[in-house]
Order: structure tokens, then C-alpha cells, then sequence
């Protein structure tokens, strides 16, 4: 098993982002384009033609945007959310699509680096707590973090307790779809690793490559469980916080 | 020396700050299961209720293995 070290340290190196030559973009802003293309492409194709029994792709995008209205908007935020699913929608689209790509070899996801989550979820984070100002003001807002009928010095060490957990909600969100999928592609490429290091390996050891090809194998079908998870995760906790905004004051 | 020792305190990173999730993923999973069976017909709603739980248990985890990433690198200059 000698050279390890180095094929990791060349795996890390190609999982991090870095300038394509003579392209303005990195490696992962061109599988965001693509992503993108897809996901703009897999819509309009879908609502081409628009019928009451709606078959093929339009079948399948309306079945995801279905379960994205049941099981996430009207779930968490209540019928008054139906208004918020072309945003939810979208995000959990595109990060689906990312995620997918992501999965074919030789591709990388466009969530696996750490600018694009820090992106969405500062997105997510402005427009969730713009919702809260749009609709109880400025100072109604800041006034629903204080919890009533508590003694004040208490009220006080809740309330920055909840200020800390709201600004804290941006850095887990994103680091979670970013290591998820970095993590994830990370395994499946030291699990390629192992194959080829076995494979070169001589006599008998060659025979226990095939060990890392099953665990790949196995790996694989996780991710793509994975890269569902995620992105309905993302979008159900974009739900959750438009959902507490819209409600604050109210717990 | 300091390569070395960055590679263990990442290893230890990940996988000290990876058992607190885990058990409480368990607890969620087999609370949840616990639940539907007591009620299969809350079951909807009581797995949006857990992949909620369930990612803001994963995330503490993840932090782990970004720490183990950082330090890592720490080493490796």
C-alpha cells in the first residue's frame, strides 16, 4: 500500500476548487452552470406542453413539485405558505440537480464546494428574515426574540441566546449540504484508492480489491439517497425559519 | 512532528465530536419509529418532524469533520 499519502493529497487537491486554464470560472462554478442549464432546460421542457393528465418529464417535475408542496410547504408552514413554493421550489431543485450531476464519475457536484452553500444559505437567511420585517416590522421583529411573561434579566440572556442561533443558521446550513457532499465524494474517491492500490498490489492481495468495489458500489447507492436528503433537508429548513418568521412572537 | 500530530488531532476531531450526533440520530430514528407505530397516521408529518431533528443533529457532526479538514491542513504547512 505505498503512495497513499500522495494519491490522497491528489484526490483533496482535485476536490478542491481551482481555475480552469483559459476559462474565467472554476472547476465548480462550470458544474453550476451545467446544473443550471439542466434544471432551466428539465422545466421547460416539462411545462412545454401543459395538459390536465400531464405525461412523461412533465409527470415526473410534477410529482417533485407536489411532494415539495404537501410534504414541505403546507407541512411546516401551514396553507398561508402556498405563496413561498416557487422559492422553496427552486432551491430544492437546484440543489437536487446539482447534487445529481455530481454523481456521474468524472463530474462534481456544484454544492461540493463551499461558496455555493454560503451563497444560498445568506440568500435564504435575507429573504427569511426580510419576510419577518415585511410583515411585523422592523421593531416588531427584534421585539419577538424578547419571550413575555419572563423576568427581565432572564428575557435578556434568551433573547441574545436566540439572536446567537439565528446568526448561527446561515453557517450550519451551509456547511451542512457542503460536507455532505464533499465528504461524500471524498469516501467514494479513497474507496477507488484502495482498488487501485490493491489491484497493483502482488499475488493473493489483488483478489481483496474487489472488497472496495463492493463497499463502492454500496457507497454509491447512499450518496444518491444522500443527495435527495439534502437537498429536500435544505429545502424543508428553508421552510422551517420563512415558517418561524412569519410567526414570530407567537411561541 | 506538527504533521503528525495535526493528523491525529483531526482524526480525534471527527470522531470524538461524531458520537454525540450519532446517539442522538439514534434516539430521533428510533423515537420516530417508536411513534409511528403508536400512531401510523401521523406518520407524514412525523417524518418531517425528523429529517428537521435529524439535520440539526447532522450538522454538529459535520462541524467536526470541517474542523478535521482545517487542521489537517494546519500540518500540512
Amino acid at each position: 500500500m505505498s503512495g497513499l499519502g500522495e494519491k490522497v493529497n491528489e484526490l483533496l487537491f482535485e476536490l478542491g476548487s481551482h481555475k480552469i486554464p483559459g476559462l474565467p470560472l472554476t472547476n465548480y462554478m462550470f458544474f453550476l452552470l451545467i446544473a443550471f442549464v439542466l434544471t432551466l432546460v428539465f422545466f421547460l421542457v416539462a411545462s412545454r406542453r401543459l395538459s390536465m393528465v400531464p405525461k412523461g418529464i412533465g409527470n415526473v417535475a410534477e410529482m417533485g413539485l407536489e411532494f415539495i408542496r404537501d410534504n414541505v410547504v403546507v407541512d411546516v408552514m401551514g396553507p398561508e405558505g402556498k405563496g413561498f413554493l416557487p422559492f422553496i421550489g427552486t432551491i430544492f431543485f437546484f440543489i437536487l440537480f446539482n447534487n445529481l450531476i455530481g454523481l456521474i464519475p468524472g463530474f462534481k457536484p456544484g454544492t461540493g464546494t463551499m461558496g455555493t452553500t454560503v451563497t444560498w444559505a445568506l440568500v435564504v437567511f435575507i429573504v427569511y428574515n426580510a419576510i419577518g420585517i415585511r410583515k411585523h416590522g422592523a421593531w416588531g421583529y427584534l421585539k419577538s426574540f424578547y419571550p413575555p411573561g419572563v423576568v427581565w434579566p432572564l428575557a435578556v440572556f434568551v433573547m441574545i441566546l436566540e439572536l446567537i442561533s439565528h446568526f448561527i443558521r446561515p453557517l450550519t446550513l451551509s456547511v451542512r449540504l457542503f460536507a455532505n457532499m464533499f465528504a461524500g465524494h471524498v469516501i467514494l474517491g479513497i474507496f477507488s484508492i484502495f482498488t487501485v492500490l490493491l489491484f497493483q498490489a502482488p499475488g493473493v492481495a489483488k483478489v481483496m480489491g474487489l472488497l472496495p468495489i463492493a463497499m463502492q458500489i454500496v457507497m454509491y447507492a447512499f450518496e444518491l439517497f444522500v443527495a435527495f436528503i439534502q437537498a429536500y433537508v435544505f429545502a424543508i429548513l428553508t421552510a422551517v425559519y420563512i415558517g418561524g418568521a412569519l410567526h414570530a412572537g407567537e411561541h | 512532528m506538527i504533521g503528525s500530530l495535526s493528523a491525529l488531532g483531526a482524526g480525534l476531531a471527527f470522531g470524538l465530536g461524531a458520537i454525540g450526533p450519532a446517539i442522538g440520530i439514534g434516539m430521533i430514528g428510533g423515537k420516530t419509529i417508536e411513534s409511528m407505530a403508536r400512531q401510523p397516521e401521523m406518520a407524514g408529518r412525523l417524518q418531517t418532524t425528523m429529517f428537521i431533528a435529524l439535520a440539526l443533529a447532522e450538522a454538529i457532526a459535520l462541524l467536526g469533520f470541517v474542523l478535521a479538514f482545517v487542521l489537517m491542513n494546519v500540518g500540512a504547512k
